[in-house]
């Protein structure tokens, strides 16, 4: 196909600059728990007055929908694809439109599918666009790269867990961001201890997420506790962050950080 | 409805290549569509007319092509078209379009979701390749700077 111009890619660049700041969640490493992070944060900022869009660009392995309970069909007018709105946020996913039908989606195909959802979605004005990002380094982290690499108002938020796995997964990653020219906000480390009693308990290691900050000079923002009752609020359909204080707080001071980081750049 | 963004999607891509290239006007703008859009040409033209206003675009000759959409699985060599897939097509998925609320299938919107919505017609297999008339491109311009 001789495309004189790449009318969607150029469109969803247009679409998604629009958006104040574009925050990249992701992490190389699969089951690291990006998407709770992306979702915990975004409903966080909401609850800060911003205005938050969702975009959840895992399209084999769509989560958010789920996560949220989310039933809503897809609604659509001139202006293209209105997000589905839950808990003060506004939600786009692959997965809000083929429910629990695998995704077999390939190569070029991907990176199209993408660009369209994207150029087809009409976000409003949006403080904060949050992407959620699959596991891996392939099409749709580079579509992101590609997209976000050139908007000034945008940068990645690295998930790790404790585990030596994560970080030689995640080193890689954040040296492809890095080489890519990408701006990190920094790291967060997600089941990083739980409390029994006054002592912290760290099972899966220690010193992951510090090392990363330490290796690349990036900042560890967060260290997110273990909190069995996440699995029952992704189950039952509510905000996942407001289980424990302890976890609600650890997303508030990481929305803190990043909006001062934001604002500061 | 989704004609109105695409049209403004084409628009906007245009208005950049104008500034990059100096163009002043637009005399002709070919559009080739995959017929699996179903895009509905007079609601396109009407959209492209009233967002080109006032843009290199106002009065452009618009020409719509549209390709025919052909389907071939990679797991038992079928063929098949568009008319196959209407037929096929699950109601479960689907877009609510406003203002009148009407239900279109997402493939119309997203081409490329074809495997997520549809199984081969022969075999069952999801393994399949939308071999033509999927996107939406400008395939030719006359301009004047």
């Amino acid at each position: 196909m001789n495309k004189l111009l790449d009318i969607f890619l150029e469109e969803a660049k247009r679409r998604l600059s629009r958006a104040r700041n574009i925050v990249a969640v992701t992490a190389g490493k699969g089951g690291v728990g990006k998407s709770l992070v992306s979702l915990c944060l975004a409903l966080t900022l909401a609850e800060r007055g911003n205005s938050v869009g969702l975009l959840d660009l895992d399209i084999h392995g769509s989560s958010i929908p789920l996560m949220l309970g989310l039933k809503e069909e897809v609604r659509a007018d001139k202006k293209g694809f209105r997000p589905v709105r839950k808990y003060g946020i506004n939600i786009m996913s692959i997965g809000l439109l083929t429910r629990d039908s695998p995704v077999l989606v390939k190569g070029e195909d991907k990176m199209d599918l993408i660009t369209s959802l994207a150029a087809l979605t009409n976000w409003d004005n949006l403080d904060y666009l949050v992407i959620d990002l699959p596991p891996g380094t392939g099409d749709e982290t580079l579509w992101t790269i590609r997209v976000i690499k050139s908007l000034e108002s945008a940068g990645a938020l690295i998930v790790t867990t404790p585990s030596i796995l994560s970080y030689s997964v995640v080193r890689k990653s954040l040296k492809l961001l890095i080489d890519e020219g990408i701006r990190i906000l920094g790291l967060v480390e997600n089941m990083s201890f739980f409390k029994c009693g006054e002592e912290e308990i760290r099972p899966f290691g220690y010193g992951t997420g510090e090392n990363l900050a330490r290796e690349f000079k990036i900042r560890l923002l967060a260290r997110l506790p273990i909190e069995p009752m996440v699995e029952k609020a992704i189950a039952d359909g509510y905000p996942p962050h407001l289980v424990s204080k302890e976890l609600r707080d650890a997303f508030f001071g990481l929305a803190e950080a990043i909006v001062r980081f934001m604002e500061s750049t | 409805m989704h004609e109105w963004s695409l049209a403004e999607a084409v628009i906007n891509s245009l208005i950049r290549l104008a500034e990059e290239k100096s163009i002043t006007a637009f005399d002709e703008v070919e559009i080739t569509y995959g017929e699996i859009m179903e895009l509905e040409v007079l609601v396109f033209r009407t959209a492209f007319e009233e967002l080109s206003k006032g843009t290199p675009l106002e009065g452009t000759r618009l020409i719509l092509k549209e390709e025919k959409a052909m389907f071939k699985c990679n797991a038992c060599g079928a063929e098949w078209d568009l008319e196959t897939v209407e037929k096929i097509l699950a109601e479960e998925f689907s877009v609510i379009e406003e203002p009148l609320g009407t239900r279109e299938s997402p493939l119309h919107f997203l081409p490329h979701l074809a495997p997520a919505l549809l199984k081969c017609p022969s075999c069952g297999s999801r393994d399949f390749d939308l071999a033509s008339g999927k996107g939406l491109y400008i395939s030719r311009v006359v301009t004047r700077t």
